[in-house]
C-alpha cells in the first residue's frame, strides 16, 4: 500500500508540476507582490517605501471607499437574482418533447460570445432616457419611464440588468445539463405521489441539481464582487449617478492607474481579495445546509 | 489522432514557445552606426496615415533609420504607455499632453530635448509660446509641440434662421450668448438653445479665464476655483441649465451633447478644434453648422490653448536617432504633411492656413485668431487627480445638488490638497 | 468502449443514448405539443430580450453615420450599407488581427487542454498527502480580482525578456485554476472501473491517462476549450499592454481602436463586432452539443 502511495505522489508530481509551476509564477507571486506592493507607496514609474500598515490605516477611514464597496455588495446581490431565472428557464427548457430546444439554446447564448466593446454602446441606447426603446415600451403600457442610467436611483440596478443578461447563457446552458442528468425515477415516484410539475420542480429538479446552483452561485458571487468593465463603459464618471454605481475594482483601478498610488491600490486590491474568500469560505460553509450530493 | 501522440505534439510545440523566448526583443545590439529601428507611440487612428507619410519621408533623408508606428486606442494609452515605461519598454518616441507631461518629465521619464533642438537647427520661436511653456519644465524643453487646439462655439445655421436670428461673430459678448441661447430654446421641437455639458477644455476652463480668473496658480501650488472669477466662470454654465436653455446633466448623460448637436437639437455648442475635421466629413452636417469665436467675457475672449508634443523616451536605447526623427517631426516640412491631412492644426507657425483652407465653408480662421490671447491649458504632475475632482464636485453642482459657492470653495479645498501632495 | 461506459455510469439515464444532450425522439414531441404553448410563449419572450440587442447591432452596422445620429434613432436603416462591412476591412487589417486572435486563442487553448487536463486528473485520482491543500491553493486563485495580474505579470515577462513575443501573448495563459477545476470535477464523474481494470493489466498511471482517459475525457476538453475561446477572444488589456507590434494585435484591440478619444466610428464599430463574434457563435453552434455534455459531468458535483 505504501509503495502505492509513494507512486502516487510522484506521479501527482509529474501530472501537477506544470500547472502548478506556471500558477505560481504567474499568478500566486503576483498576488505576493501586490501584498508587499500594499505595504509600501510606490512612485508613478516604480522606486517605493515601506510604510507599514498605513495604507490599510487610511483605507479603513475612507469613507469613499466604503461607500463604492457598499455599492458592489448591492451590485452583487442583484446579479444572484439571475440564478432563478436562469433556474426557471432552463427547466422550461427541459421540458420533454420540447421543440427547437437547439435554437432557443443559441439564442440564449448569444450575450455570451458577442464582443464587450459593442454590448455596452448598445444597452446605452436602449436605456436612453428620451428615446430608447426600452421607455418606448414602457410607454406603450403606461408605464413612466426615467433616464435609467443617469438617474442615481435607477442606475446601478440598470447596469446589473446587463450583467444578468450577458450570464444568462452560460448558467441557463450549465443547469440545462445538470437538469438532464437527473434519473428520471425520481421523478416517476414524486408523480405516483402526485406530485404535479411545479411541485416535482421543487421538491426533486431543485435538490438534485443544488451542486451545479451552488457551484454557480460560487462563480457569480466572486464574478460580481470583481466587476469593473461593464459599470465603467455605462456609466461614465461624468455620470451624475456615478457615485451611485462606481465599484470597489473601480477605486483599484483610479487610485492605482490614475492618482498613481499603487500602493493604496494594491491594499484595496488585498482587502477585496480577503473578502471574496470570506464570502466564499461562508458559502462553502452553508452549503451543508442546502447541498444535496448524491 | 491519437491522445498520446496528441500529447507528445502539443508538448512539443509548447516546448518550441518557450524556447523562443532568448531570441525576443528587437535589435541585436548595435552602435548607432548600423541600420536602426525606432518606435513612434501614437493614439489617434486618423491621423495614423499622416505619421507614417511623416516616417517614410524621414526614412528617404536617413535610410538608416527606419520608424515603427504603434497606434494604441487612446482609453488604453496612458495605462499601457506608463507601464511600459515602468518596465523600461515605451516607444523611444511617443505623443505626450499637457496634463500628463509634468508627470513624466518631473519623474525622469523623458530626454531633455535641448540637445536635439540644437543639431536639428530648430527655433522655439516658430511654435506658439503657451505650448513651448506647456513643455518646459526647470528650464529645460522635453517636448516639441506638434499640434495645437483652441475652442470655439460651433453652430446650426438652419435652426437660427428658422428663428430669424442672426449668426453669431467672432466680436460678440457673454450677453448677446446667453440671450440667443435663451431665444432659439424651443420645447415644443426639443430644442435648445445651447449644451453646458460638465466639460472642462471646451467649456469652464474658458469662461473662467475670460472672466479673469485662472485654475492653477503660476507656480502650480494653488487652485483658483475658491475666486469670485471662477464662480462666474461657472454660473455662465449652470444659468443656461437653470433655465432650461440647455438640456439637463441626466439628458446629456444619456445622450452626449455633442450627438445632440449633430442630430439638430442643439443650437450651439463648444467645441474644440478637432471638431472641424469630424462636420467636414458628415455630409448631412458640412452646409449646415459653422464655428465662431467664443464669447468676450469681462476679460476678454479667451480659449485655452492645448496641443501635443513629441518627446523622447529617457531610456531609449536610440537617443540619436530618437533626437534626428524629434527634429524632423518639429520642422515645417512635417507640419505641412499635418496641414494637408487637415485632421488637426499643425503648431508650426505660418503652416495653419493649409488646415483653415481645407474646409472653406467654416469659419475656422477664428480657432487661429485665438491663438494670441489664449491662456495655457493647466496642469500639474499629477493633473488627472485634480481632473476627477472637477468632475465629480462640478457634477453636483451642475445638478443643483450642491451650490455653486460652496461647491467651488470645496473644489478648492480638495484641489489644495492634492496640489500639496505632490511639493 | 463506449458500451462499458454506459453498462457502468449510475447517473446518465435521463435518454436511451445516454446523452444528456441528445434529442429526445419525435413521437413523444408530437403528443405533448399543444400544452407547451405557454413554455414558448415565455421562452419567445425571453429570446426577444435576448435577441433585441443584437438586432440593434446588426442595424446599426448597416446604417449611415448620419442615420445613426438621428433622435430619435430609426429602427432600421433606409437603405443597409453593406460598404459598412466592407470598410471594415479598409479601415483595420481585419486578416491580420483575425490570424493574430487564432494564434493567441489556439496557443492558450492547445496548452491549457494538456496541462489542465493532466492535473485535473491527478486531483480527481492521486491521493497524495496535501492534495486537498494544495487543491485549495488553485482554487484561490480563482478569488483574486483579475485586475490584480497586470502589472506583476508585466514585470514577469518584462524580466523574462519576453516582451513582444507570441510566448508573451500565450504562456501565462497557459496555466488555468478553471480549467483544472472544471477537469477535475468532469474525471470525477467517470466511473473507476476502466481504470481499475487497466492497474491490474499492470499499466502505470501515464498509460492509464493517455489510452483510456483522455478519450473519454472529449467532452470535458470540448467544454474547456469553448470557454477558453470565448475568453481568450476578447481579451484585450493583455495584448496591448505586452505587445506593441501593430502586426502582432489581435481582433481586440482593434474594435477598441475604432473608439477614438472625442469620437466614436459608429457603424464601422457595430459591423466590426458582428463580424468579430461570427466566428465564436459559429464554434458554439457546431460544438452545441458536446460543451453541455462536457459541463454536464462537471457542473453537477461539488
Amino acid at each position: 500500500m505504501s509503495r502505492m502511495r509513494r507512486n502516487d505522489l510522484f506521479w501527482a508530481g509529474v501530472f501537477i508540476a506544470p500547472t502548478f509551476l506556471g500558477l505560481l509564477l504567474f499568478y500566486m507571486w503576483p498576488v505576493l507582490r501586490t501584498l508587499f506592493i500594499s505595504f509600501t507607496e510606490t512612485g508613478p514609474f516604480g522606486g517605493s517605501e515601506w510604510v507599514g500598515f498605513d495604507n490599510y490605516a487610511a483605507l479603513a477611514q475612507d469613507s469613499a471607499l466604503w461607500s463604492t464597496l457598499w455599492n458592489t455588495v448591492k451590485f452583487t446581490l442583484v446579479a444572484l437574482l439571475g440564478i432563478p431565472l436562469a433556474l426557471v428557464l432552463a427547466a422550461l427548457l427541459s421540458t420533454p418533447g420540447l421543440r427547437g430546444v437547439k435554437v432557443y439554446r443559441v439564442i440564449y447564448f448569444l450575450p455570451v460570445v458577442t464582443m464587450p466593446a459593442a454590448v455596452g454602446l448598445i444597452w446605452r441606447t436602449l436605456y436612453n432616457g428620451e428615446v430608447g426603446v426600452i421607455n418606448a415600451i414602457l410607454g406603450t403600457i403606461g408605464l413612466p419611464g426615467t433616464n435609467w442610467l443617469s438617474n442615481p436611483a435607477t442606475a446601478l440596478y440598470a447596469v446589473a440588468v446587463v450583467g444578468i443578461w450577458l450570464g444568462l447563457g452560460t448558467q441557463i446552458v450549465i443547469f440545462l445539463a445538470a437538469i438532464q442528468g437527473v434519473p428520471k425515477d425520481l421523478y416517476e415516484a414524486a408523480q405516483l405521489d402526485g406530485a404535479g410539475r411545479v411541485r416535482q420542480f421543487w421538491s426533486v429538479t431543485l435538490p438534485s441539481i443544488s451542486p451545479s446552483i451552488f457551484f454557480i452561485s460560487v462563480l457569480a458571487v466572486i464574478g460580481a464582487l470583481q466587476t469593473f468593465d461593464l459599470i465603467f463603459v455605462m456609466t461614465g464618471t461624468s455620470n451624475p449617478a456615478y457615485p451611485q454605481t462606481e465599484t470597489i475594482v473601480a477605486q483599484f483601478y483610479q487610485r492605482g492607474f490614475v492618482d498613481n498610488q499603487q500602493g493604496y491600490a494594491a491594499a484595496i486590491a488585498f482587502v477585496l481579495l480577503v473578502l471574496i474568500v470570506a464570502v466564499t469560505a461562508v458559502q462553502f460553509r452553508l452549503q451543508k445546509k442546502w447541498v444535496h450530493y448524491v | 489522432m491519437r491522445p498520446a501522440r496528441f500529447l507528445a505534439f502539443s508538448a512539443a510545440l509548447l516546448l518550441g514557445l518557450t524556447a523562443c523566448g532568448s531570441g525576443g526583443g528587437g535589435d541585436a545590439a548595435d552602435a548607432e552606426s548600423g541600420p536602426v529601428t525606432i518606435s513612434y507611440g501614437i493614439w489617434d487612428k486618423n491621423q495614423a496615415p499622416a505619421m507614417q507619410k511623416i516616417a517614410d519621408e524621414f526614412h528617404a533623408a536617413n535610410s538608416d533609420i527606419t520608424v515603427k508606428l504603434q497606434v494604441t486606442p487612446f482609453k488604453q494609452y496612458w495605462t499601457t504607455l506608463q507601464t511600459a515605461a515602468t518596465g523600461g519598454g515605451a516607444p523611444d518616441v511617443f505623443w505626450m499632453n499637457g496634463p500628463n507631461i509634468k508627470l513624466y518629465a518631473g519623474n525622469g521619464q523623458l530626454l531633455p530635448l535641448d540637445g536635439a533642438i540644437k543639431e536639428g537647427g530648430l527655433d522655439l520661436g516658430d511654435y506658439p509660446s503657451a505650448l513651448v511653456d506647456l513643455y518646459t519644465l526647470d528650464g529645460k524643453t522635453y517636448g516639441i509641440p506638434k499640434d495645437f487646439d483652441t475652442i470655439g462655439v460651433w453652430y446650426n445655421k438652419a435652426i437660427f434662421d428658422a428663428a430669424k436670428v442672426d449668426h453669431p461673430t467672432d466680436d460678440w459678448t457673454w450677453d448677446d450668448f446667453q440671450a440667443t441661447a435663451r431665444k432659439l430654446t424651443d420645447p415644443a421641437k426639443g430644442i435648445y438653445g445651447a449644451a453646458a455639458p460638465v466639460e472642462n477644455q471646451a467649456g469652464f476652463y474658458d469662461t473662467i479665464h475670460s472672466a479673469g480668473g485662472h485654475i492653477i496658480s503660476a507656480d502650480g501650488t494653488a487652485s483658483g476655483y475658491g475666486t469670485p472669477e471662477a464662480l462666474h466662470g461657472i454660473e455662465f454654465w449652470t444659468s443656461l441649465v437653470k433655465d432650461g436653455a440647455s438640456p439637463t446633466v441626466q439628458q446629456m448623460t444619456d445622450t452626449s451633447p455633442y450627438d445632440m448637436f449633430k442630430a439638430g437639437k442643439v443650437a450651439m455648442i463648444w467645441n474644440g478644434s478637432w471638431a472641424a475635421g469630424e462636420y467636414n466629413g458628415i455630409a448631412e452636417l458640412k452646409n449646415t453648422v459653422d464655428v465662431a469665436r467664443i464669447p468676450t467675457g469681462p476679460k476678454g475672449s479667451i480659449s485655452v490653448i492645448h496641443g501635443l508634443g513629441n518627446v523622447i523616451f529617457a531610456k531609449t536605447k536610440h537617443p540619436d536617432a530618437a533626437e534626428k526623427f524629434v527634429a524632423f517631426l518639429g520642422s515645417k516640412r512635417a507640419a505641412e504633411i499635418q496641414a494637408e491631412a487637415g485632421a488637426v492644426i499643425p503648431a508650426f507657425n505660418g503652416t495653419q492656413q493649409q488646415w483653415v483652407d481645407s474646409m472653406p465653408q467654416f469659419n475656422v480662421k477664428a480657432y487661429i485668431d485665438e491663438v494670441a490671447d489664449a491662456a495655457a491649458y493647466p496642469v500639474s504632475k499629477e493633473t488627472k487627480t485634480w481632473n476627477a475632482l472637477e468632475t465629480e464636485i462640478l457634477t453636483k453642482v451642475w445638478t443643483g445638488e450642491v451650490a455653486a459657492a460652496t461647491g467651488l470653495k470645496e473644489l478648492a479645498t480638495q484641489m489644495d490638497a492634492a496640489l500639496a501632495k505632490e511639493q | 468502449m463506449s458500451d462499458t461506459l454506459e453498462r457502468t455510469a449510475p447517473r446518465v439515464t435521463g435518454s436511451p443514448s445516454g446523452d444528456p444532450a441528445a434529442p429526445v425522439p419525435p413521437e413523444a414531441g408530437r403528443r405533448w405539443r399543444p400544452q407547451h404553448v405557454g413554455v414558448h410563449a415565455v421562452l419567445l419572450l425571453g429570446s426577444l430580450a435576448m435577441l433585441g440587442p443584437f438586432f440593434w447591432e446588426l442595424s446599426t452596422s448597416l446604417k449611415t453615420l448620419g442615420e445613426t445620429l438621428v433622435l430619435p434613432p430609426t429602427l432600421l436603416p433606409a437603405e443597409p450599407q453593406w460598404s459598412n462591412y466592407r470598410d471594415v476591412f479598409d479601415t483595420l487589417p481585419f486578416g491580420q488581427m483575425f490570424t493574430n486572435s487564432v494564434l493567441l486563442t489556439a496557443g492558450r487553448v492547445v496548452g491549457q487542454l494538456v496541462l489542465c487536463s493532466m492535473a485535473g486528473y491527478a486531483f480527481a485520482r492521486f491521493e497524495f498527502a496535501g492534495r486537498g491543500l494544495l487543491f485549495g491553493l488553485f482554487l484561490s486563485v480563482l478569488m483574486v480580482p483579475s485586475q490584480l495580474f497586470l502589472l506583476p505579470q508585466y514585470e514577469i515577462i518584462a524580466s523574462l525578456g519576453w516582451l513582444n513575443t507570441l510566448q508573451a501573448l500565450v504562456v501565462p495563459g497557459l496555466f488555468s485554476a478553471f480549467g483544472t477545476f472544471l477537469m477535475r470535477q468532469f474525471f470525477l464523474s467517470l466511473p473507476r472501473e476502466l481504470e481499475e481494470a487497466a492497474k491490474l493489466d499492470g499499466a502505470n498511471h501515464w498509460q492509464i491517462f493517455t489510452r483510456i482517459m483522455l478519450p473519454l475525457a472529449k467532452p470535458g476538453l470540448i467544454a474547456l476549450t469553448v470557454l477558453d475561446v470565448l475568453w481568450s477572444w476578447n481579451d484585450l488589456m493583455w495584448p496591448l499592454v505586452v505587445n506593441n507590434d501593430p502586426m502582432a494585435m489581435p481582433l481586440s484591440v482593434g474594435l477598441a481602436s475604432l473608439i477614438g478619444q472625442y469620437q466614436v466610428n459608429t457603424t464601422t464599430l457595430m459591423a466590426g463586432s458582428v463580424l468579430a463574434t461570427l466566428p465564436v457563435l459559429v464554434m458554439f453552434i457546431l460544438l452545441q452539443r458536446q460543451f453541455i455534455q462536457g459541463i454536464a459531468f462537471s457542473g453537477s458535483k461539488g
